[in-house]
Parts: C-alpha cells; sequence; structure tokens
C-alpha cells in the first residue's frame, strides 16, 4: 500500500477547492454547442406537430423546399432508418419503436414531422412555416386513467398500458389485518421538466472518404448515444464519433438520445456539408422529454404507538407519447414503488405498478427519477397519519427512521442501505428550522406556518449491483484512464462528461490525493468517444464520483505503482519503501520529483533496461458494490390565506454522501437541487389541458424558481463513509430534489390543515388553498 | 415566388451597423430582424453572449448597451447602431486577472454550467457600477430578473455581496 499525503498529512481530498473550469466559463469563453458551430453547416428547423394525436395524411414539402436558403427539407419517407426503442429488460414491459420523425401519426404536440435544412435558423425557420402537413386529428389521450380504455396509440399494441406489474412481501395482508390503524390517501406529482438552460443541440459532420460521422452533441451520455445512432442508422461503432464540450445544464434530460439528434445525424450522413441543430425554448419545453407525472395510491399500516408495520402502493405512471429509449416507461413508476419503503423500518411492502402511454411528451429521467414522486407522496401520508394519531411529526418519524444499529438494513424491497446517519440528520434538520418555534401558530400579520421534515435516502453510485438492488437492468460498464507526462503532470480520461457537476476539479482532486500532489497538476480530459474509456450509462443516477471516482482512484494506485516501481530504481531503493509526499516520491535515503521520474521513464535507457515497461499509464475498471446517501430537509412555509401565496421563509438541508470530495461542490448541488425540489413542490407545471396541448410554452408559463422565491438554506454534512466503496465515496446530486417536494408539501399542508385544507399533490397551486368560504 | 413575396425581401435586406463593443469600434452586416444577441455572437463571434429563451424572460443574454443592462435578445441589432456596448468579454482581457465580480462568482460557487452566468455577470457589473453597499434582499430582488437552474441562487447572491465589497469602484478601474 502506497502512503498517500502531503507534508502536514492532508489529501487534496475534502477541500474546498475553487472549479478549474470557472475561468473559461466567466470570461465568455465557454464552448457551448452553438458556440462553434461547424464551417459551412446548414442548419435544421424542424416542423413539428400542432396535435396531440393525429393520422399524417400527407406531407408537402414544394414550397418550403424552394424557398431562399433552403438546401433540402426531409420527412419520415426520406431517411430509411431502425427506429429507437429502449433497452430496458424487465420482463412484461411492452417496447414502442420511436422514429426519428413520425411518419404514419403523431402522437404528442411537439413530436417532429419534417426537417428543414437551411443556410441559417431563420431562414429554416421562415421554411419551416412553408411546410403543408394535412392532418386527420384523432382523440387525444390526455387522462391516463382513461389511457387503459381508449384506442391505443399505436395499434400495433393492443393497449396503452405498456406495463403491469404487483410485487407483496408474504406478511403484508396479515400486517394490514392486525395493525391498529390504517392511513391512506392518493397523491399526485405533475408534469415537470428539467428545462436546461442550454437546451438540446448537436452538430453532425460526415466524411464520405473515411465513412466516419463525427456527432458533437450537449449529451450526458456520449457512448449511449453513439450506441443509439449506430444502431438506427445501421453503422459500426466505431465509424460513429461523438464529441462533447460544455454542456449547459442535463439534469437527466439529456441521458436518451433524442429523435431529433438521430434525424441531424440521418441527415449529416446524406449531406455533404455538416448539420447543426440547436433547439429553441419552445421546443425545449414541449418536444424534450418530460419529467415525473406520477399518481400513487399509499396504504400505511401502523400499531397504537405509531409503529410502521406496512406500506402499500399503487403507483400508474403518466409515460407520454413512447416508452423512451435508454430509460423507459418504467423510470418513473418502478423506481418510485422501489423506494417505497425510504428511510424509515417498514417490514412489510406491497406494490402495483402500471405505466401507460398518453399523447404527451414522452418521460425520460429527471433529477431524483421516480423516488421524487414515491417520496413525496410517502411523506405527505407520514404527516397525515400524525395528525390522525395526534402526534409530532418529527417525533413520529424518530421512532421509525432506520438506526444506527439496524445498519446494514435491508428492506422489503431488496434494498441494503450499507451506512447512515439517518437519525443523526434528522434532529439536526430539526434543529437548524427551529420546529420548536413553528408550532407556535400563525404569523402576526395571519399568514398560516407550517413545518415540513422530509427524511431521504438517495439510492446513488449506480453500477449494476445498486441498479439490481431496484431491480432495474443496468449493464453499466465504466473504466478510466490515467497517464503521466514527462512533465509530471497527469492526466485522467473518464467517458462522463460534466453538464455543472465541476468534475474537472473533483475528479482531479481524488488522482491527486493518490499522488499527493497538487490538484492543478491533474487535467481531466473526457467527451470523446474515439478517445475517452468505455462509459455505457454516462452522467446520470448519481454515480460519476462513486463509479468514475472510485475508477480513478484504483487506476492512478496502479500509475503510482509504476512511479514507485522508476523511482525504486532512481534512488536505489525498494519501491515498497517510496511514498508520495508534495509531489515528491520520497523513500529514507532521498526523494525524487514526479517529473524527473517522469522523464526518466521517458528518457533513460537504464529505467528502460531495468523495467520491462515504464509506460506510465494506467487504467481500471469499476462496478461498485450499491451505496445509499441520507440526509434531511426541514422547511417552514407561510401561506396567506386570502391568496394562497406560499413563501418558504426558512430552510435546512442536512446530507451525508459519504467521503465528500469538494464540500464547496457538494453545497452547490445540494441547494440547486432544493431550488428544483421548490419549484416542482409550488411553481413548476408542464401540464396538458384535456385537448392535449401543452400548458408551458415558454418560460412565461413554466415557473422556474428565482432568487426571490427562495429562503438561505442551511447546510450541514454529515459523514458516515460508504464500508464498500472505494474511498467510502457516495453519491449525492439527486439527494435534495427527492426530498424537497415533500418537505415544502408537509409544511404547506399543516399549514392549512387547520383551514380544512389537505395537500395531495403538487405543485401546489395557491388557489386550492384559499379556504373555502363559510 | 415572387418579388413582393417576404422572403424574398428579407434575403435581400442587409443593413450595416456601426457601434463600439467593449471600447473597440465594431461593424456588422445584419438583417433587419437580427437580434443584437444573434448579431454579436454571429457577426463579430462573442459567443459568450448566450441565448436561453429568446424571449426576455431567463436575462442570459444581457449585456451592457450605453451603461444600462439590456436583454439582447428583445434589442433588434440595428437599434443598437451608434451605441456603446460591453460584454462578458469586456469583464477582464484574456490573461488578465478575473474582474472582482468574476473572482467573486469562482470564490462563491456562483455557477455550474455556466450557461446563465454570462449575463448575470453583466446585471450584476451594472448594479453594483451604480449601487454601494448593497444587502441581501436587494440583491435578491436583482437577481431575480435572471433564470438560473443549477445553483439555487445562494452562491450567487453571496457572490454579489462579496464583490461589492472587494470591487473598488474608483475612477479608471477596470470596465468601471
Amino acid at each position: 500500500m502506497i502512503v498517500v499525503r502531503d507534508a502536514d498529512g492532508n489529501s487534496s481530498l475534502g477541500a474546498r477547492l475553487p472549479r478549474f473550469e470557472d475561468g473559461r466559463l466567466l470570461r465568455g469563453r465557454g464552448r457551448f454547442i452553438a458556440d462553434d458551430p461547424p464551417a459551412r453547416c446548414l442548419h435544421v428547423a424542424f416542423v413539428r406537430s400542432p396535435h396531440p394525436h393525429a393520422l399524417i395524411e400527407d406531407v408537402d414539402v414544394t414550397r418550403a423546399g424552394s424557398a431562399p436558403g433552403v438546401v433540402s427539407v426531409l420527412t419520415a419517407a426520406d431517411r430509411p432508418h431502425v427506429p429507437l426503442v429502449d433497452a430496458v429488460a424487465v420482463p412484461g414491459l411492452v417496447k414502442t419503436p420511436q422514429p426519428a420523425l413520425a411518419g404514419e401519426r403523431v402522437r404528442f404536440v411537439g413530436e417532429a414531422v419534417a426537417m428543414v435544412l437551411a443556410e441559417s435558423r431563420a431562414r429554416a425557420e421562415d421554411a419551416a412555416e412553408l411546410v403543408e402537413v394535412r392532418y386527420a386529428a384523432l382523440a387525444p389521450v390526455v387522462d391516463p386513467e382513461a389511457a387503459l380504455l381508449l384506442p391505443p396509440l399505436d395499434p400495433a399494441l393492443g393497449s396503452n398500458e405498456v406495463y403491469r406489474g404487483r410485487r407483496d412481501t408474504p406478511g403484508l395482508e396479515a400486517a394490514f389485518a392486525e395493525a391498529d390503524h390504517v392511513v391512506s390517501g392518493t397523491f399526485s406529482t405533475g408534469r415537470l421538466t428539467a428545462a436546461p438552460m442550454e437546451g438540446r443541440a448537436c452538430a453532425a459532420t460526415f466524411d464520405p472518404v473515411t465513412g466516419l460521422l463525427t456527432v458533437r452533441c450537449s449529451t450526458q451520455s456520449p457512448h449511449l448515444l453513439q450506441r443509439k445512432i449506430a444502431t438506427c442508422l445501421g453503422m459500426d461503432l466505431t465509424a460513429v464519433r461523438v464529441l462533447v464540450d460544455d454542456v449547459g445544464g442535463g439534469f437527466g434530460q439529456k441521458i436518451p438520445a433524442s429523435p431529433e439528434e438521430i434525424a441531424v445525424a440521418l441527415a449529416a450522413r446524406a449531406a455533404d456539408r455538416p448539420v447543426l441543430w440547436v433547439e429553441d425554448r419552445r421546443e425545449n419545453l414541449v418536444a424534450a422529454p418530460h419529467g415525473k407525472e406520477q399518481h400513487v395510491e399509499l396504504a400505511l399500516a401502523l400499531d397504537a404507538d405509531g409503529t410502521f408495520r406496512a406500506l402499500r402502493c399503487d403507483v400508474l405512471g403518466d409515460a407520454g407519447a413512447y416508452s423512451f429509449n435508454s430509460a423507459s416507461a418504467l423510470i418513473e413508476a418502478y423506481l418510485a414503488a422501489g423506494l417505497l419503503p425510504g428511510a424509515y423500518r417498514i417490514p412489510e411492502t406491497g406494490w402495483r405498478v402500471r405505466s401507460v402511454l398518453t399523447t404527451k411528451a414522452p418521460i425520460a429521467p429527471y433529477r431524483g427519477v421516480g423516488w421524487t414522486s414515491g417520496h413525496t407522496a410517502r411523506e405527505l401520508l407520514i404527516d397525515r397519519a400524525a395528525r390522525l394519531l395526534g402526534r409530532d411529526p418529527v417525533d413520529l418519524r424518530r421512532q421509525n427512521l432506520v438506526r444506527p444499529g439496524d445498519l446494514p438494513y435491508t428492506t422489503p424491497t431488496g434494498m441494503t442501505y450499507d451506512s447512515g446517519s439517518h437519525l443523526a440528520t434528522l434532529e439536526r434538520a430539526a434543529k437548524l428550522v427551529d420546529a420548536a418555534d413553528v408550532v407556535a401558530g400563525p404569523t402576526a400579520d395571519g399568514r398560516c406556518r407550517g413545518f415540513g421534515i422530509s427524511p431521504y435516502v438517495e439510492p446513488s453510485g449506480w453500477g449494476s449491483a445498486g441498479a439490481a438492488e431496484s431491480s432495474w437492468s443496468f449493464a453499466s460498464h465504466d473504466s478510466v484512464r490515467v497517464e503521466m507526462a514527462a512533465s509530471g503532470a497527469v492526466t485522467a480520461v473518464v467517458g462522463t462528461p460534466s453538464q455543472g457537476q465541476g468534475h474537472t476539479t473533483t475528479l482531479a482532486q481524488l488522482v491527486a490525493s493518490v499522488l499527493a500532489c497538487d490538484p492543478r497538476r491533474v487535467r481531466v480530459v473526457t467527451g470523446d468517444t474515439a478517445g475517452t474509456p468505455l462509459s455505457t450509462a454516462g452522467t446520470r443516477a448519481s454515480r460519476v464520483a462513486t463509479v468514475i471516482g472510485g475508477a480513478l482512484l484504483q487506476a492512478t494506485e496502479r500509475l503510482a505503482a509504476k512511479l514507485a516501481l522508476v523511482a525504486g530504481h532512481l534512488l536505489g531503493v525498494d519501491p515498497a519503501e517510496i511514498s508520495f509526499r508534495d509531489g515528491r516520491a520520497v523513500a529514507a535515503s532521498g526523494s525524487i520529483g514526479l517529473a524527473e521520474i517522469a522523464t526518466a521513464a521517458v528518457a533513460d535507457p537504464s529505467v528502460r533496461a531495468a523495467l520491462p515497461e515504464p509506460d506510465l499509464t494506467a487504467t481500471a475498471f469499476y462496478d461498485p458494490p450499491a451505496t445509499y446517501s441520507n440526509g434531511c430537509v426541514a422547511v417552514v412555509v407561510e401561506v396567506d390565506p386570502g391568496t394562497g401565496r406560499v413563501d418558504v421563509v426558512d430552510a435546512a438541508v442536512v446530507e451525508d454522501c459519504g467521503t465528500v470530495i469538494n464540500p464547496m461542490v457538494v453545497d452547490g448541488q445540494t441547494l440547486g437541487a432544493f431550488a428544483q425540489g421548490v419549484g416542482a413542490a409550488l411553481y413548476e407545471d408542464a401540464g396538458y389541458g384535456a385537448d392535449g396541448s401543452p400548458r408551458a410554452t415558454s418560460f412565461a408559463d413554466y415557473l422556474l424558481p428565482t432568487a426571490r422565491c427562495l429562503p438561505r438554506v442551511a447546510l450541514e454534512h454529515l459523514e458516515s463513509p460508504a464500508p464498500h466503496t472505494r474511498g467510502g465515496i457516495k453519491g449525492m446530486g439527486e439527494s435534495a430534489m427527492i426530498a424537497t417536494p415533500g418537505a415544502v408539501a408537509c409544511a404547506v399542508a399543516a399549514a392549512v390543515a387547520p383551514l380544512g385544507v389537505t395537500v395531495t399533490h403538487i405543485p401546489i397551486r395557491p388557489d386550492e388553498l384559499v379556504a373555502p368560504e363559510e | 415566388m415572387s418579388p413582393e413575396d417576404p422572403l424574398v425581401r428579407r434575403a435581400a435586406d442587409a443593413i450595416t451597423v456601426a457601434l463600439t463593443v467593449n471600447d473597440r469600434p465594431a461593424r456588422m452586416i445584419v438583417e433587419s430582424r437580427t437580434s443584437l444577441a444573434d448579431a454579436l455572437r454571429d457577426e463579430l463571434g462573442l459567443t459568450g453572449t448566450h441565448v436561453a429563451c429568446e424571449q426576455g424572460i431567463c436575462g442570459a443574454c444581457t449585456v451592457e448597451v450605453d451603461g444600462e443592462a439590456v436583454r439582447a435578445c428583445l434589442l433588434l441589432a440595428v437599434q443598437a447602431d451608434g451605441a456603446e456596448v460591453r460584454t462578458v468579454e469586456g469583464l477582464a482581457a484574456p490573461g488578465e486577472p478575473l474582474h472582482p465580480i468574476q473572482q467573486a462568482f469562482t470564490d462563491q460557487h456562483a455557477l455550474q454550467c455556466g450557461f446563465c452566468t454570462p449575463g448575470l455577470l453583466m446585471t450584476v457589473h451594472h448594479l453594483l457600477t451604480e449601487r454601494h453597499g448593497v444587502d441581501e434582499a436587494e440583491v435578491r430582488t436583482v437577481v431575480s430578473g435572471h433564470l438560473c437552474r443549477c445553483t439555487g441562487y445562494q452562491g450567487i447572491v453571496d457572490a454579489v455581496l462579496q464583490a461589492d465589497r472587494a470591487w473598488d469602484r474608483t475612477p479608471g478601474d477596470r470596465a468601471g
């Protein structure tokens, strides 16, 4: 084992290090897709369906094709290809192939029907208005319960239900029969959308001589996109190269391959010029995949003393128009059911899961996938139980949370919580927002105050084991490479791009911690499927710190072992005596700098004579065991009973993600997810009208939280290192988005309970909170 | 297609705009419908000004025009003829240290993906040029004109408060 500490005994791990990526972005020198269009590129505008559901009778592109600046107009008939299909292997899940451009039928407002290629986006948009599509309108399918009875969106499927499953523990029925109390309720989470500030975008270039298709894309999963493009276009994987530079936010929306990206790739392969597509905000809101939308029926069985005995759920997921590629129609409902018990000891569970197709944008991952909806429903139900039993909501939770002595704790749904601080984070969060003070009653100006608390577990760091504990098929493969140049500088090459998480800094900190060198000497390289090691899943599921971080620790240890061999040779000592400190290899008899070692490895013939392979490159593969972060969100809200306006006036998040690499980055992830959680609870609504038309088509309708909607959030970190992952690292990017909507909803419910108003869904609309007239 | 067709007229539409950008004279040839944001990006290569909603809601495209913070997606390029424009690229030249506002943003982790950041920087630059000794409530009000999906704004608020203290706004200070 190599000793890895700097002179003070510290490592770069845990340092609040400002991010290396910031300077470039702050100077306006980021490289988002639209910032660097390929030379001579054609610009794309898609013609999108105004109908939620219609047969396409005819597409006439004659006028559009002859408009100024237009090079071509493509429809489904022009570029035959293999449609997109989800790769999720859960028995009973129905597949719904999705073409790049709709051919016979449109299934949601915004589905792409044709694409115009022109000399500028403005020219392309002008011509898109001239494409004449004749539709025969069909009935929209908006209500997921009604969807089960309506004619299927895809006649080949026979039903709009694409999944139905059931899983009960053996003692479930007995537990309900014997329970002193059963509390039940039906809750729902509305449609949300990730709304990254940079929408989806890609630029594709085809070289007909080499046969290489190069696609620069704003994506979270370059290797997955490479595979999807190769499959859809019938090309070999190595003939498709995906590049990623800066990505202006993802939050899950940029995990799947978009049909538009396949269309751009198809167009570029046929054109002799590069093709660029940068979606506008309306496209992003209506045509990019949405998130959430679930309806959850819950029943909780309790003993007279408040002990939880059993929890049952019936989850109905509204999948939208397609069981979307890479995630499928199960991504919401199935994952919600898997995390049913959350942070509580509940011996018996039962779930029914259904997923149905509707004429809405497809559902894809959005931060806290599935878990947000299930968690919010459960926490609202627990508060309802507390009110019925006359119990304090913190105390009822305290009684039932997983205790330190229970760990490792296996839930009836098959998750094993490896470690954590479930009770401690609850106590701290409750103290930070001063729960006792809130109970005192309304404010001086008559506003209703409410306290909400929401302890969570986040399944994190998904490799194949973590996924298996969620009963999910997820054959992830993640490798990394670390190499040292003759200068002593280190390059860490990974397949997982960043969308703002700061990997360039945090992954460098991990590598530097092994070599006890300055993290600024480590350059993190990603974003090129031709040059980076494979990450089939990419950046998602709070996995990069755990999976890629763990792989980097392992690869860097291997590199360090090679450095020790060379250093031992140069210093004339046994390599086992070498340790690393302050960027030097140190033995009792002397020391040598990393640059000298690296230069010698390249240029010193004596090194080559002594060591058969003086190569300073190391690779590693890592598929970590499952690990679970935990924590607690607590908020205080004030509700104006006259207007229904809700203000979140105080908040705390106490989180525990095991070993912290960079607390500043953890704070940033937590605060960002908290804001998204407040948005989900109070403001954001990507819902549809009864006629199937989307209600949110601009940021004037889709309300993101602003700085004035949010209180200052108190943050604390507890550290329960994961006992089984490398470095004790757990993931944490989604935690606050899992738990915050529940905390806010519970607080609002508590505030308005004296008015006789109940809260059963998010987003909570102000008009629902106004007390009914006497 | 007849010459009266609006599309044909647009194709013939090319207007020269002369203005000052980041203290240097600049000329650009634009269609009358071209926004200042698109013109800065496409004609002058100043791609630090980002476009995220094109409806004046998100603030990502904010630049300073004659000393006012302006949404460059809502201003036509032709309206900026003769104006003095400052973009994010004008806060600190390459090779120079970061502007105190930029430094505060990195110190306080006020950015993640960085897409909305340039517009925020220009609004904050305008705010702190006019105001000294701002408090949190005022900062939150000004910052609420911008949408950031990553940070939850707390780092941004702290960065503005830091920059207010750190930026020496005596005459002659850079970009002041």
